[in-house]
C-alpha cells in the first residue's frame, strides 16, 4: 500500500508567530499529506524525538525569531545522536539570505523563505522523499528485538505500509491497554498526556497511539494530538505515535491491533489508544482494549441525554475532564443519575492536574490484581 | 527586468462589487444624524475629537527595543532627538513569556527581537536618563504586563515620581494572545483577571495612564479579515469592560483609559472605513450596552501601526511606499497614534537609517500633504460610508455568534477565535497561489536578480552579559526579603486578591520576572493553548 507523505512541522524556541506553519499545515494536508504539528515551544530536543517516534520523511521548522543559528546546530545534532540522519530537514520562516550559506552548510536541505509557494514546496519535499528509505527488513527485525525505538518505529511504518516481515511474532504479552474515546475539544489528548506523566513517574513504560481522522477527499490528515502530549523533557519510556484513521471506520486507523501488539511486545507496561473522537462511531476501540475511559466535560449537553446515546454503553470508566470550570458539580450529580450503575467516574482538570494521579494510581492497581 | 502581471487583479481582501462606484442607492440605510454627526460628537464616527489634526498631530510612536537595556535606552534617546512623541517599547521573547535570560528555552533569544528585561535593574537601565513624567512610554507586552507595570512604577518612584504622574499605555490585552499571538502562560480565566488587577490599580492610582491597549493588530497579522479584525477586538473590549463593571469599578472612571490598537492593511478605503466604523460601535456599545455617561468614555482611541505582513523580502524598497500609504490611511481614518514599519523589518529587527526613512514618511504626511487640515475628509463619500456601514454589520453578525457561543471565554475554550482566523489566512494564501490577488516584486513584476539589504546584527554577547548580570543579582539580593515577597505574592493570588501590590514589592526586593510567573503559575496553572484546527 502507497503510504502518504508523513511531515513534522515544528516550531522550536518561545516565538509564536504560527500563521506560516499553520497555512503551510493545511496546505500539505490538501496535498494529501499526513502533518503532524507539534505546536508551539518545543526544544530542538523534542522535535527530533518526535520525527523519530513518528518515523517522518521530512522534518519542517518553522522560526522567525533570529535564532536559527543557535538551533539549527542543535537539531542536527540530535538528528545525530537519535540516529535518523535519513530524515532531511527544512527551514522556514525568517532566514536573511546572507545566513543561508552558512545554514545549509550545517546539514539543512533546502530553506523556504516567505512567497515560496506551497506549491513549489510540495514538489521539492516529493523529490527529496522519492530518493530516501533503504532499511532491511532483517535489520529492522534485529533492531526491534534489541529494543531499539529507531525500529519500533519503522517497524510501524512497513507493518502499515507492506504488513509484518518475517521473523515477528505477535502474541499478547503484559500491556495494559487503555483505550481513551469522547466528544471532539473533550480534553482527550491532553489528558494522556498528563495521564501517560503521571505513570512514567509511578516507574510505567507508556505507550500512545493517536489516531485523528483522515480527508476523504484528498487522502491527507492532520496530526493533531501529540502537540498535546509532549511537554517535559522527551522521554525514551513514553514512546507517541500518530496515525491517519485512512478509510477504516470506527475510531481507529489501520493495523491498530497490530501497532499495539507491537508497543505490547516492546514491553510497554501501558498502551494508551485515542480515538478519532468523532463520538458516536467510535466502537471499534472496545474490541481491543481492556479498558474504554470516556471523557466529558461540564456542559457538555444533558446527561440524561448522553445516556441514551451508544457510546456510554462501551465505556468502563467515566472522566469528567475541565473540573475547573463552573457547572462540573452540576454535571458530575447528572452523570451519578444518567448512569445508575457502579461504573467509576473520576473528577479531573488538565489545566490544573487535579484528579490525574487517581487514574493513573487505579491503572498502576489493576495491574497487579 | 520584470515580468507583466499575471491577471486583473483586485485589490485585496474587500468584496469586489459589480458596480464600478458607489451612488445615493447605497445610502437606503443611512442616517446621517445618528450615523455620522460632526467630529467630536456622538457616534464620532468622524473623529473625537472636533479639530482633530489642525489641533494636535497623532503621536509618532515608534517601536523600538533591542539587545541589551543599555542598547535600547541609547536608540529611546536616538529617536527623541529625531524629534519622536512618544517611546515605545519592545521586549524580547523571554520576557514577553515571563522568563529570566537565564531559562533554558530564551537560549539563542535573548535580546533578538526585543529588549530583555528580567529584573528592576534592568528596567532601571531602560529608562536611564528619561524623565518618566515627561515622556509617554508604551509597553508592548502581554501576560507578564502586570510586572512590567511595577518595574515601571518603581523606577518612576526612584526619579521621584509618582504613579499619578506617568504617561503611557501598557498593551495588557491578553485575550488576543489567545486568539492569535500565542504569548499566553497562564489559562484564560486567570490571566484576564490579572489584567482587571491592572486596570483597577491604574484606575485608583494612575489616571493618565491607558491600561489596556485592546489589540487587533496582531489578530490581523495572523491572517483575520478586517472585519474579524474589528469585530474580535471590540469584543474583546467589551470582555474587559464587563468584567471591570462585576469587579465593582463605575465605568466611567475606568473606560476612559482603555485604548486601542488596529492594523492598517493594503486596502485603502477599507481600512479607512474600518477605524471609522470601530469608533461608532465602539461609542454606542459603551453607552447602550455598559451604560456609560461621561463623553470620553465613549471615544475608541487608537493607536495604529502599519501591516508588517504585507511588507516583502523581495525588492525591500518599495516597502517604503507600501508604507506610505498605509499610514495615508491611518491619518484618514483618525488615529491617535501611529507606528510605520521600516522596509527592513522582514528580514531582521529596523537599522537606523530605515527607522528614520519610516519617522520621516509620517513627518512627510503631518506637514507637507495637507491633509491635516481638514477632519474626516472621506466623511460623506458613498463609497466610504456604504465600507463603513458594511463593516459595522460584518462585526455586528460576528458579536451575535460569539453571545451565542456564551462570549469571549467560552469561544476560546473552542478555538472559534484561531480556527477563524487560520480559515482566513488559508483563503488568503489561496487567493495570492491562484493569482487573483497581487504582491508586487514577488508574484508579479519580478527582478531576477535579488538585492540584499545590511540588516541589524544582534551578538550573542548580549545574551552571556544579561546572564551574567542576573547570576549576580541574584546572589546579591537580600535573600530574606526576597524570599517573602514571594510567598506574599502567592498568598494573594491564592486569595484571588489584586496581586499589584505584591508584585511592586517583589520588584523591589530584586525578584525576576520569571521567579513571579513560575509564583503565579503555582496558583493560576498554565495553559498550553485551546483546539487547533
Amino acid at each position: 500500500m502507497k503510504r502518504p507523505i508523513r511531515i513534522l512541522l515544528a516550531k522550536i524556541g518561545l516565538d509564536g508567530h504560527d500563521r506560516g506553519v499553520k497555512v503551510l499545515a493545511r496546505s500539505f494536508r490538501e496535498a494529501g499529506f499526513e502533518v503532524i504539528y507539534t505546536g508551539l515551544w518545543q526544544t530542538c530536543e523534542a522535535t527530533m524525538y518526535a520525527a523519530m517516534q513518528e518515523d517522518v520523511d521530512i522534518v519542517g521548522a518553522s522560526l522567525l525569531s533570529a535564532a536559527h543559528m543557535t538551533v539549527v546546530p542543535e537539531l542536527v545534532r540530535y538528528r545525530r545522536e537519535l540516529g535518523v540522519e535519513n530524515i532531511p530537514i527544512l527551514l522556514g520562516g525568517i532566514i536573511p539570505e546572507t545566513d543561508h550559506e552558512t545554514v545549509l552548510g550545517m546539514g539543512v536541505a533546502a530553506i523556504f523563505n516567505p512567497g515560496a509557494s506551497t506549491a513549489d514546496i510540495v514538489t521539492r519535499i516529493r523529490e527529496m522523499v522519492a530518493s530516501s528509505r533503504s532499511e532491511s527488513d532483517e535489520d529492522l527485525v534485529r533492531g526491534y528485538k534489541n529494543r531499539e525505538p529507531v525500529s519500533l518505529a519503522r517497524l510501524i511504518t512497513r507493518l502499515q505500509r507492506d504488513g509484518l516481515p518475517g521473523g515477528i511474532d505477535l502474541e499478547q504479552g503484559k500491556a495494559t491497554i487503555v483505550g481513551v474515546t469522547g466528544a471532539p475539544g473533550v480534553g482527550k489528548s491532553s489528558f494522556i498526556g498528563k495521564l501517560g506523566g503521571a505513570l512514567r513517574e509511578r516507574g510505567l513504560k507508556v505507550a500512545v497511539l493517536a489516531v485523528d481522522p483522515t480527508s476523504p477527499i484528498n487522502g491527507g490528515a492532520l496530526l493533531g494530538d501529540r502537540l498535546r502530549m509532549m511537554r517535559g523533557k522527551p522521554d525514551a519510556d513514553f514512546f507517541i505515535r500518530s496515525v491517519a484513521s485512512g478509510d477504516v471506520q470506527g475510531g481507529l486507523g489501520p493495523k491498530s491491533e497490530e501497532i499495539i501488539r507491537l508497543f505490547d511486545g516492546f514491553d510497554f507496561d501501558v498502551v494508551l489508544v485515542e480515538t478519532v473522537g468523532a463520538g458516536q462511531s467510535d466502537f471499534t476501540v472496545r474490541e481491543i482494549v481492556d479498558h474504554v475511559l470516556l471523557l466529558v466535560m461540564p456542559e457538555s449537553g444533558d446527561a440524561i441525554q448522553f445516556s441514551k446515546a451508544g457510546i456510554m454503553e462501551i465505556a468502563t470508566h467515566f472522566v469528567l475532564n475541565k473540573c475547573d470550570l463552573d457547572g462540573a458539580d452540576a454535571t458530575h450529580a447528572q452523570m451519578i443519575g444518567a448512569l445508575g450503575d457502579s461504573r467509576p467516574i473520576w473528577r479531573i482538570s488538565t489545566i490544573n492536574g487535579e484528579g490525574i494521579g487517581d487514574v493513573a494510581d487505579w491503572l498502576v492497581q489493576s495491574r497487579s490484581r | 527586468m520584470s515580468t507583466k502581471p499575471s491577471a486583473n487583479h483586485s485589490a485585496a481582501s474587500v468584496d469586489c462589487d459589480e458596480k464600478p462606484f458607489a451612488g445615493l442607492e447605497d445610502m437606503y440605510a443611512f442616517d446621517a444624524e445618528s450615523m455620522l454627526a460632526e467630529p467630536g460628537v456622538f457616534p464620532f464616527t468622524r473623529g473625537v475629537h472636533r479639530e482633530m489634526y489642525r489641533k494636535k498631530l497623532w503621536t509618532m510612536r515608534q517601536f523600538a527595543g533591542f539587545g541589551s537595556a543599555q542598547q535600547t535606552n541609547e536608540r529611546f534617546k536616538f529617536l527623541l532627538d529625531k524629534g519622536q512623541t512618544g517611546l515605545s517599547t519592545a521586549f524580547d521573547l523571554p520576557t514577553l513569556m515571563g522568563r529570566d535570560s537565564d531559562d533554558s528555552l530564551s537560549l539563542g533569544e535573548v535580546g533578538r527581537c526585543g529588549v530583555a528585561i528580567s529584573s528592576l535593574d534592568d528596567m532601571r537601565r531602560l529608562y536611564d536618563g528619561i524623565d518618566l513624567s515627561r515622556v509617554s512610554t508604551s509597553m508592548t507586552i502581554n501576560a507578564p504586563a502586570a510586572i512590567i507595570l511595577a518595574f515601571y512604577v518603581c523606577v518612576a518612584e526612584e526619579q521621584g515620581h509618582g504613579p499619578d504622574e506617568l504617561r503611557g499605555t501598557l498593551q495588557n490585552d491578553i485575550l488576543k494572545e489567545f486568539h492569535a499571538q500565542n504569548e499566553y502562560v497562564f489559562p484564560p480565566g486567570p490571566s484576564v483577571k490579572l489584567v482587571i488587577d491592572t486596570i483597577e490599580y491604574g484606575t485608583h492610582h494612575m489616571p493618565l495612564w491607558n491600561t489596556v491597549s485592546i489589540s487587533g493588530y496582531h489578530i490581523r497579522e495572523a491572517g483575520a479579515t478586517a472585519a474579524e479584525e474589528l469585530a474580535f477586538t471590540l469584543a474583546d473590549g467589551m470582555e474587559y469592560v464587563r468584567l471591570s463593571q462585576e469587579r465593582g469599578l463605575d465605568v466611567d472612571d475606568f473606560s476612559q483609559r482603555l485604548s486601542f490598537f488596529f492594523d492598517v492593511h493594503n486596502d485603502f478605503f477599507e481600512e479607512i472605513a474600518k477605524l471609522r466604523a470601530a469608533r461608532r460601535i465602539w461609542a454606542n456599545v459603551m453607552r447602550d450596552r455598559f451604560g456609560a455617561k461621561n463623553d470620553r468614555s465613549l471615544w475608541c482611541r487608537m493607536h495604529c501601526q502599519t501591516a508588517g505582513v504585507t511588507l516583502t523580502e523581495q525588492q525591500p524598497m518599495n516597502n517604503v511606499v507600501r508604507v506610505a500609504l498605509q499610514a495615508m490611511a491611518a491619518v484618514l481614518g483618525g488615529t491617535q497614534s501611529l507606528h510605520t514599519n521600516s522596509m527592513d523589518e522582514t528580514l531582521a529587527l529596523p537599522t537606523e537609517e530605515a527607522v528614520k526613512v519610516a519617522l520621516r514618511t509620517q513627518q512627510i504626511i503631518a506637514h507637507e500633504s495637507n491633509v491635516t487640515q481638514t477632519v474626516d475628509p472621506c466623511g460623506g463619500s458613498y463609497f466610504i460610508e456604504k465600507l463603513t456601514n458594511e463593516m459595522e454589520a460584518k462585526a455586528n453578525a460576528i458579536f451575535d455568534q460569539i453571545d451565542a457561543m456564551g462570549g469571549v471565554l467560552k469561544a476560546i475554550d473552542r478555538g472559534y477565535f484561531r480556527r477563524a482566523i487560520a480559515e482566513s489566512a488559508m483563503m488568503e494564501n489561496k487567493r495570492i497561489e491562484s493569482g487573483a490577488q497581487a504582491i508586487v516584486g514577488v508574484t508579479d513584476f519580478v527582478d531576477e536578480e535579488s538585492h540584499g539589504m545590511e540588516t541589524l546584527k544582534i551578538g550573542q554577547d548580549v545574551e552571556d552579559a544579561q546572564v551574567a548580570s542576573l547570576k549576580q543579582l541574584k546572589a546579591d539580593r537580600d535573600q530574606k526579603r526576597w524570599r517573602a515577597s514571594l510567598d506574599h505574592l502567592r498568598d494573594l493570588a491564592r486569595e484571588g486578591a489584586n496581586v499589584m501590590p505584591a508584585l511592586i514589592a517583589a520588584a523591589k526586593a530584586d525578584a525576576t520576572v520569571g521567579e513571579m510567573m513560575e509564583t503565579m503559575k503555582g496558583v493560576f496553572g498554565a495553559y498550553d493553548g485551546g483546539p487547533e484546527w
